[in-house]
């Protein structure tokens, strides 16, 4: 037992040494990424982050990527070792992330991505929120305009009736999401049901209830329901019931229409916007929170046809 | 990258700057996996309850700091709620003969609706420690692990001397032995549903600590903590037994626990320290608490081989 005691010492302390000599240099950056959960559109704004600031940086910037495979607690402690190993700057992909993030630092910058709302993330009451934090931290918001998006239901749907939104009662942002578009949806004259499932065992279920009681189903950006796309479909194509959804991926899966966001480049204006930080020393707590540079109306080809939807000229099919 | 350019990468002084972190979190797991050690070993109950208890506890938390309760008294409600929830645990397993895992799955289950209400239909709230006055946050890990290490000391005393109190006496009993104590006139029962309701009021004092620490409450936040739980009274069984022997006292078997909760999320930092695919840190999990589970059978396997009994009767034939 104590000679192999002796050994861990010994060669903990060679390792040691050997770091003294490899210390980092001070025009080098080094940058943690905190990522919640493998998910196609986060692994997207995660690439984008890491090319802008390849591209503006080249070898001048190091990346330790850590995912915390949809452990909430595993978070925190990607974020402690960040705070600990002094990054220069720390990404958090995803609500969670950035909240274990900002507990853990109050000096290091933070940037969040496909973080929806930051004033309810933050804590911060949405009637003192300025659209900068006034802390450490800033970001990318993956909001894609919620009028814009009731307006699409209007627009496809003109004769529906009663619109349900359907989303995972765990998901902080989609909850945000369904309370902020249900006065736009109302106010273009429909009747406004809410669906929520708890976990991707009883979206199935679910959204068969929606189903029977609603002209056309809503789907904000909801991970759970990303995640289970094909089971909300097999509901939703039989039953005839349309739904318009919240991001891409959801609607390439079992929507006719989105107003779609690209997570890459949301990925990639948060790569600019460490740049800033990085490189011309500006304080996240005065950068403005930035939204998807650009937003596309987007359809399902397959499930339009399907459901016999037509489709206005300026919608363009996804995957073209 | 070449082998040499990845070891090159790794600076061990970040290990070392990290461990108080994961230490803080450890604790943390440590005291909840006190909670898991009453039911799963003292009384023989796998209770998984505890993966909504948690949450309950730091959704209480939270929401009283929010509305102006002081941090130290949260805890406590929290501590009170958790006790609820495992009542109803305990209700369902000895009142309604439900089998005490199902029981356990069913409050599970419930716990999801009850604590999204406490949350306010939330799944997710935050609390900086720039704006309330919190008892630990990852912000300050030095003051974190002040304080959560002098709670654990006070929770294993007061249960050491509660299970030395008749009550405490009739409790145990119960666990190593249900017909046994019937007999002796302990009512099995009351038993099991105290012993649920002090489980799942210690987990959701340290969901309470958690959420503090983290800097928020999330719904899904307790899930697989009862593997984590688990994780640590096991590992801190072995490493307890493997260094103390036969001779491991009560308050040792607790600390030892707490222990194991430290020594799981030391190596959770070590996984991360070596960069390695994050993709596979749940299959690395799982097979370091495989590992300590097999350790206990694999060793008494060894001891009751053919040669090893030979021996024993040898020695016993010559008393």
């Amino acid at each position: 037992m104590k000679k192999i005691i002796a050994v861990i010492c010994a060669s903990l302390m060679v390792l040691s040494l050997a770091a003294c000599g490899g210390a980092a240099k001070s025009d080098t950056y080094t940058v943690g990424i905190c990522q919640l959960v493998q998910h196609p559109a986060l692994d997207a704004a995660t690439q984008g982050f890491k090319d802008a600031l390849t591209e503006k940086l080249g070898d001048k910037v190091k990346f330790d990527e850590q995912n915390a495979a949809g452990d909430s607690a595993t978070c925190a402690t990607i974020a402690s070792t960040f705070v600990s190993s002094k990054v220069n700057l720390i990404m958090c992909n995803a609500t969670p992330a950035l909240q274990a993030a900002t507990a853990a630092t109050a000096d290091i910058p933070i940037l969040g991505t496909s973080v929806t709302d930051y004033a309810t993330a933050l804590g911060v009451d949405p009637a003192e929120w300025t659209g900068v934090t006034g802390t450490n931290v800033s970001g990318t918001s993956d909001l894609a305009p919620l009028d814009a998006q009731a307006d699409i239901i209007k627009e496809l749907f003109p004769d529906a009736k009663t619109v349900g939104i359907l989303y995972c009662s765990a998901e902080p942002n989609s909850v945000y999401q369904a309370d902020t578009i249900t006065p736009f949806i109302e106010g273009n004259g429909y009747e406004v049901k809410v669906f929520t499932f708890a976990d991707s065992n009883d979206v199935a279920s679910v959204t068969k209830t929606a189903a029977d009681e609603c002209d056309v189903i809503y789907i904000p950006t909801d991970n759970t329901a990303a995640s289970c796309t094909e089971a909300i479909a097999n509901v939703l194509i039989p039953a005839k019931v349309p739904a318009v959804c919240g991001e891409e991926g959801l609607a390439s899966g079992c929507g006719v229409a989105t107003l779609s966001i690209s997570y890459y480049d949301l990925g990639y204006a948060t790569g600019e916007m460490a740049y800033e930080i990085l490189a011309n020393n500006k304080k996240a707590g005065e950068m403005e929170i930035e939204f998807a540079p650009n937003v596309t109306k987007e359809y399902n080809a397959a499930n339009a046809e399907a459901l016999g939807v037509t489709i206005p000229d300026d919608y363009v099919a996804i995957g073209e | 990258m070449g082998i040499g350019s990845y070891f090159a990468s790794l600076n061990p002084f970040n290990l070392l700057t990290s461990l108080p972190a994961g230490i803080a979190q450890g604790l943390i797991w440590g005291i909840m996996a006190i909670g898991v050690y009453i039911t799963f070993r003292i009384l023989d109950i796998a209770d998984l309850s505890v993966d909504g208890t948690f949450t309950t506890g730091a959704a209480t938390t939270v929401m009283l700091i929010i509305a102006g309760c002081p941090a130290w008294l949260a805890v406590i409600v929290a501590f009170a709620a958790g006790m609820i929830a495992g009542t109803v645990t305990g209700l369902l397993h000895t009142m309604l003969g439900i089998p005490a895992i199902l029981a356990g799955i069913l409050t599970q289950f419930a716990m999801y609706s009850i604590n999204l209400a406490i949350m306010g239909m939330k799944a997710n709230q935050a609390i900086s420690v720039d704006k309330y006055h919190l008892l630990i946050s990852s912000r300050n890990i030095g003051m974190a692990l002040l304080v959560v290490g002098i709670l654990t000391i006070v929770i294993i005393f007061l249960l050491y001397r509660f299970f030395g109190t008749e009550l405490g006496c009739a409790f145990r009993a119960t666990g190593a032995n249900n017909a046994m104590a019937k007999a002796q006139g302990i009512n099995i029962k009351m038993m099991k549903i105290i012993g649920l309701a002090l489980s799942n009021a210690i987990v959701a004092f340290s969901g309470g600590l958690m959420a503090q620490y983290q800097g928020y409450s999330d719904i899904n936040m307790g899930r697989g903590a009862i593997v984590i739980g688990l994780a640590a009274v096991i590992i801190g069984e072995v490493l307890g037994e493997a260094i103390f022997k036969k001779h491991l006292s009560f308050w040792l078997k607790l600390a030892f626990v707490v222990i194991g909760g430290i020594l799981y999320y030391i190596f959770i930092i070590i996984v991360l320290w070596l960069k390695l695919d994050s993709n596979f840190l749940k299959l690395l999990q799982a097979a370091v608490v495989a590992v300590f589970l097999a350790v206990p059978y694999i060793r008494s396997v060894q001891k009751s081989s053919f040669k090893k009994a030979g021996k024993n009767a040898m020695k016993g034939g010559g008393r």
